[in-house]
């Protein structure tokens, strides 16, 4: 690229050949963020780079959340001795093409990446106690391929609607494609009433695939403690709430809820989650 | 990056015709039409991926195969001396949810517009957008003409209806032109360019729908006919009026009886003489604004 990026390289990482793995926050349960922060947590990733925020994200000021002034960060992870690097990311709200260029700029050129795999969610009206699934959608049908001996739907067919945008992990694996590099965009669909809340067992179910694929040893003992307490917290909402345990009886049984149903629903479960936390 | 040209015709003093989506399609409608007509020949593009965001993703079992952007392309026609390019753009490059063209990516793109128009030696830009007026649906839309060099001035007051600025009321010839249709004005005089925007009236209440308003395309291809002395037969747009007229008059029917009395009146909006008091006064004008206003936010924005 003969363009300038804002990238800021704090330490040339010294890797042969990573993967890299990218999760986005203001994700549908933060499931990107979450996942890819995890990975960092676990693995001890080192931060070596960072995209400066200037030109992609609005900077009238700083969202506050959880009581926190917040900034938008976009870093790079390494940990040479799984061969992984990790990208944490807000969503850039503007040029798109010029920051996902600048994220593949580093994972090309700087650590000479042979794979990349993005993390997403997707709403599902199934209930949380069914199994989570993981979906894949490929840039090449050599990585479709590879893919074939792991658990996930690869066959997904999609046409983005009328009104709608594609998003910025199919802008990522289409620019990757251009590249050659090799490209995964994982999907995990999430009961919509845990949109807005954690969701440890789609957590759990990206993670153990890319624990798997790139063989990074993880012990999941903490995350499935989690995924435990949250399904103890929302049995709690079921049996103190009936109107609540009959909707999600209904979605067990493949039934469909009236939107104000699923309204209350969101909110109890919502409302519950936060407190208990 | 940036322009493609995937031919370079030989074209002889031509001018180039731009036009982008807006209130009411007003502009592109009237730009694809002719170009359509006139069997305009694909010659290039301003590639997408610096300024537009992908509009659509394939994917096919579960294989990524295409993401589509929206186009930015140029078209030739060679007519004996009246050449003409067309750029027809599917979407106007915006930035943190703006709904027009502004900043530096606009900038940029008009800047490569004009790489075109330097490389051809176009002798005029004509660009086509709306202009928001206290007009009737009932009666014909005149053209808002404006041109970036005085030079130009007499001739646009010999076009057939239609307006400079000044000869509307209550503007003093101010006024301004949003989105591309309007910067590309600007950066054509900053390169030594001359300039036209054509906008075809809409009327006031009608801005926000999601409906397209060919009567005023039409307005502004009568106009470029005329400028360009063409012959061009424009039934194709008054098929497409009728159909839009019928989703017109449905809405119109929904307005309130005492509101529907006022914009009645403007009807009777007809007259392009600056010197003569129109036939509605000032206060009735601002009275007639708060109305349609009021209805439109009860409504929910009107879309």
């Amino acid at each position: 690229m003969s363009q300038e990026y804002p990238i800021k390289i704090y330490k040339e990482p010294d890797l042969r050949h990573p993967s890299l793995v990218l999760g986005w926050s203001e994700d549908m349960s933060n499931l990107g963020w979450k996942a890819t922060g995890y990975l960092n947590r676990k693995l001890k990733g080192q931060e070596f780079a960072e995209i400066e925020p200037e030109d992609f994200f609005p900077l009238g000021g700083v969202a506050i959340e959880g009581n926190l002034a917040q900034f938008p960060e976009s870093k790079f992870y390494a940990r040479r001795e799984y061969e992984l690097v990790v990208f944490q990311s807000g969503s850039p709200g503007a040029e798109w093409y010029k920051f996902l260029n600048a994220v593949l700029d580093v994972a090309e050129h700087h650590c000479q990446v042979k794979e990349l795999y993005t993390i997403g969610a997707m709403v599902s009206f199934s209930a949380h106690t069914a199994p989570r699934r993981l979906l894949a959608v490929v840039n090449s049908a050599e990585i479709k391929e590879v893919l074939s001996q792991y658990e996930l739907a690869r066959d997904l067919d999609y046409q983005t609607p009328p009104g709608e945008r594609p998003t910025l992990n199919s802008f990522l694996l289409w620019i990757a494609k251009g590249r050659n590099i090799p490209g995964v965009s994982l999907w995990v669909p999430i009961p919509f009433y845990l949109a807005t809340v954690e969701d440890a067992q789609a957590q759990k179910k990206v993670l153990s695939f890319l624990n798997e694929r790139l063989d990074l040893k993880i012990d999941f003992r903490d995350l499935d403690q989690e995924i435990r307490e949250q399904n103890e917290q929302l049995a709690q909402v079921r049996s103190r709430f009936p109107q609540i345990d009959d909707y999600i009886n209904r979605l067990e049984s493949n039934l469909m809820l009236s939107e104000e149903e699923n309204g209350e629903l969101i909110k109890k479960v919502e409302d519950f989650l936060r407190e208990g936390d | 990056m940036g322009l493609r040209l995937y031919q370079e015709p030989q074209l002889e003093n031509p001018i180039l015709v731009a036009g982008w989506p807006g209130i009411g399609n007003i502009g592109i409608i009237a730009v694809d039409t002719l170009r359509g007509i006139l069997e305009a020949e694909e010659f290039g593009e301003i590639e997408p991926w610096d300024f537009l965001y992908p509009n659509r993703v394939l994917i096919r079992k579960g294989v990524l195969e295409y993401l589509e952007f929206p186009s930015s392309k140029f078209y030739f026609k060679s007519m004996g001396g009246k050449d003409i390019i067309f750029f027809v753009g599917e979407e106007q490059p915006t930035e943190g949810g703006r709904l027009y063209a502004e900043g530096g990516k606009a900038y940029r793109m008009a800047n490569l517009v004009l790489d075109v128009v330097e490389k051809f030696k176009c002798r005029r830009i004509y660009t086509s957008g709306a202009a928001v007026a206290l007009t009737h649906h009932t009666t014909k839309p005149r053209v808002w003409a404006v041109p970036n060099n005085e030079s130009l001035i007499p001739e646009i007051r010999g076009y057939g209806n239609t307006v400079l600025m000044s000869d509307i009321e209550g503007r003093g010839g101010h006024g301004n032109i949003t989105g591309l249709n309007g910067l590309l004005l600007g950066v054509a005089k900053k390169r030594g360019c001359e300039a036209i925007c054509l906008m075809g009236e809409i009327p006031v209440y009608l801005q926000g729908l999601p409906l397209s308003y060919p009567k005023a395309s039409k307005s502004v291809l009568e106009v470029l006919n005329h400028s360009l002395k063409i012959e061009v037969n424009l039934d194709k747009l008054d098929e497409l009026d009728q159909k839009v007229e019928r989703r017109i008059e449905e809405f119109y029917q929904q307005i309130p009886l005492e509101i529907k009395g006022q914009l009645d009146r403007l009807k009777q909006v007809t007259d392009a003489q600056p010197a003569e008091p129109g036939p509605i006064t000032e206060e009735e004008e601002k009275r007639i604004m708060e109305d349609v206003e009021k209805f439109f936010k009860k409504r929910g924005g009107g879309g």
